[in-house]
């Protein structure tokens, strides 16, 4: 048992050291050149992409796909396990909580960046319809990215005190931020209570929020009479997929946090074998959707579905699907059914995957239904029957994926990740009961 | 020697500038070359409205046949020995021309009742005179609705109009009108009969707006008489239902035409949402105040 000056030393932002300074330069630094090349399809045009007539959403809307749907994981691991009073969530829910934020933050940005130029935003609302899942999309994503916002902040607040108190002497100017932030919290009953019943309601209004948004996102694709995408069953296939990224990306993030800050102590073996069960029941689920994605059409289809659901299984994407489907679901699933696969660091090389295979899942998802439109595909230039990203689209792509690193990282910098006060409360709870018990 | 020399070099420039010459005066002389031009021209009749001359211009060029447009064509009633200038049109794009015969009166015809109308191009730079000469007698082509033992009929008759006896063995078509070509009716010609009648059934079940059918009775280019067309107006189509959601509130229509329901309930769930919201940034506040 910890006594509160150790666990505060242990769990109060601390500098990085050299590998976190590369880290975050290295970060800032791809980032500057995805704004650079992102300036220049400003100027050019999006004619700097590959997108053409068929392939009209490229990369950037699969990388939009990916950001709604990691930032589920807050909906998931801070919500549905507050709501089901699981109490092992503790030293993860906050780095789930910044997951979130980042992924959904990025998610608008990217949105914006698939538009060409960023005015255009504008148009959605001037001449928007609200028939259409877009609208809905720019409705949903701001209400999602507040509500997650006020998700990571009001559990902060005693932590934010308690940092003011704690680098008084030592860091004055991050102790005057810490008290701004902490908005004048001094732990009374009133103060208690407002924040609890707040958090209790964010938790109930992240559920229907996440829900929403993943499946208008989905229904960006099914209300479109596109082979692979009309499909009724494409929400709960996109809430399932979502489950699966956002817990990947949190198994992965959980275990480089908990190695750079030697967390072992209060991340344990206990949380992964945990968060390895959750995640093998969300890839079971996948799955079981997956399978009806595909399979039932290769029995009822007609031609033109056939031809999307061959390419996929053994045409041009056949690599990529197989890669997805075995190594971004069966391997994990079967890894994770045993204890062994369930320790840290094998935990951390299959969140890696689930979290590769969920990208290039919104990959296949987004550009073979793109190359296989109704209209005749004579006469049209053989450019149009593929379809790659560009120099450009990889170099913004991953611009966002790194700029979602750099929030994650600054705000890792900045924030406790795990939260102070709620483990000092359940280490004195769990001293108490012992003592009671003796 | 050097007396040889010249002779050869005045003789080689001589032989030169005569080939070159008559190398560019054949040349000259294709470019000048005039192409015939192959004139077509058809009378048309619509019963109690216009008559008109369809005129078509066109020539081979390059063993390719080519329309052609722009061109002036002077329209000539043949009386005896003497032309009459009816007007003239142009040909469009495609090589076509409608002359609108203003009225039939003002033709003169002959003795047998033929009218005979010349149409002629005088040439230009690039193609070569041309004129066509076509006869057609006037008919007039009357058609009603009837209805029979609960069966719609058309009745037309077919009247020569010099001699106002009737056309007998002439092939009638059936058509309805649609938007793009009329539909024809039944698969044979009706011909006329000793009193240049004809009495076709209508089939039943075809679809019109408002249930209105315009029927064409149609002498279908007849070499004597030209096409002459009389139209029908028939109240015995199965009217069009408008299935037009143009005004409607759908889920495809612009922004201003938005299903009621979908401006409530996201309205609802966003207004919901934002008002939570609202409330918890004014819990904020409170725990702020001491």
């Amino acid at each position: 048992m910890k006594n509160y000056d150790t666990l505060l030393n242990d769990l109060a932002p601390q500098k990085f050291g050299r590998a976190g300074i590369i880290w975050t330069w290295s970060l800032v630094i791809i980032s500057i050149i995805g704004i650079i090349a992102y300036i220049d399809q400003i100027i050019k045009g999006q004619e700097v992409t590959n997108m053409h007539d068929y392939a009209l959403w490229g990369i950037y809307i699969s990388n939009f796909v990916f950001f709604v749907a990691t930032s589920f994981v807050g909906t998931l691991t801070v919500a549905v396990l507050r709501l089901t009073h699981n109490s092992w969530r503790t030293p993860i829910v906050r780095i789930a909580e910044i997951i979130s934020l980042a992924a959904i933050i990025m998610a608008g940005i990217t949105i914006m960046i698939d538009m060409g130029r960023p005015d255009r935003l504008l148009y959605l609302f001037i001449h928007g319809r609200m028939q259409s899942p877009i609208i809905w999309d720019v409705i949903i994503i701001p209400t999602y990215i507040v509500i997650s916002l006020l998700l990571l902040y009001f559990p902060l607040l005693p932590d934010l005190a308690i940092l003011k108190s704690h680098f008084k002497e030592k860091n004055p100017t991050l102790s005057k931020w810490y008290g701004k932030l902490s908005l004048n919290w001094v732990g009374s009953s009133k103060q208690k209570k407002i924040q609890i019943k707040s958090i209790q309601i964010i938790a109930v209004l992240i559920i229907p929020a996440g829900f929403i948004l993943q499946t208008i996102d989905a229904w960006l694709f099914s209300t479109l009479f596109r082979v692979g995408w009309d499909s009724t069953n494409m929400g709960a296939y996109f809430v399932s997929g979502a489950s699966v990224a956002g817990i990947g990306a949190l198994v992965t993030v959980v275990y480089v946090i908990r190695k750079a800050y030697n967390l072992e102590a209060y991340i344990t073996d206990f949380h992964f074998d945990k968060l390895g069960k959750f995640l093998v029941l969300t890839c079971l689920i996948y799955l079981y959707f997956n399978i009806n994605e595909y399979l039932i059409p290769e029995f009822t289809s007609k031609k033109e579905e056939i031809t999307h659901v061959n390419v996929l299984f053994s045409g041009e994407y056949a690599p990529l699907f197989w890669f997805v489907i075995i190594g971004g679901l069966i391997i994990p699933i079967i890894v994770l059914l045993f204890k062994q696969g369930r320790k840290p660091f094998p935990m951390f090389l299959i969140g890696l995957l689930v979290v590769v295979g969920s990208w290039w899942k919104r990959y296949l998802i987004v550009t073979p239904t793109l190359l296989h439109p109704f209209l005749p595909i004579q006469g049209v230039p053989e450019s149009w029957h593929h379809y790659f990203p560009s120099l450009h689209e990889w170099a913004i792509t991953i611009a966002t994926l790194t700029m979602a690193l750099l929030i994650i990282t600054m705000l890792v910098r900045y924030l406790p990740i795990i939260p102070i006060q709620r483990t000092a409360d359940e280490h004195e709870i769990l001293k108490t009961t012992k003592k009671n018990e003796s | 020697m050097k007396n040889t020399l010249k002779f050869h070099f005045l003789f080689l420039a001589f032989l030169s500038i005569s080939i070159a010459s008559s190398v560019f005066q054949n040349l000259n002389a294709q470019n000048n070359e005039k192409h015939k031009v192959r004139m077509q021209a058809y009378y048309f009749k619509i019963m109690d409205s216009v008559s008109y001359l369809n005129i078509k211009a066109s020539s081979k060029i390059n063993k390719k046949n080519t329309r052609i447009s722009n061109i002036e064509i002077s329209v000539f009633n043949l009386q005896e020995d003497e032309q009459v200038k009816l007007g003239s049109a142009i040909t469009n794009n495609q090589g076509e021309s409608r002359f609108i015969i203003k009225n039939l009166n003002f033709l003169k015809p002959d003795s047998t009742g033929i009218y005979t109308v010349l149409i002629s191009f005088k040439g230009n730079s690039s193609f070569k005179k041309s004129s066509k000469k076509i006869t057609f007698k006037n008919v007039d082509l009357e058609a009603i609705l009837v209805k029979k033992n609960n069966i719609n009929y058309i009745n037309a008759t077919l009247l020569n109009k010099s001699n106002e006896t009737p056309v007998i063995d002439e092939p009638l078509t059936l058509r309805v009108q649609r938007l793009f070509k009329p539909l024809i009716l039944g698969d044979e010609l009706s011909m006329t009969d000793e009193k240049g009648t004809i009495l076709t059934p209508i089939e039943e079940g075809i679809p019109g707006v408002h249930g209105n059918l315009i029927i064409e009775v149609v002498l279908n280019e007849s070499d004597d008489y030209g096409t002459v067309i009389d139209l029908v107006k028939a109240p015995i189509g199965v009217p069009i239902v408008d299935e037009s959601t143009f005004d409607q509130r759908t889920m495809w229509s612009p922004r201003s035409k938005t299903p009621i329901f979908l401006l409530i309930i996201p309205n609802i769930l966003t207004f919901a949402m934002w008002g939570i919201i609202i409330y918890l940034i004014i819990n904020l506040f409170k725990i702020t105040t001491p």
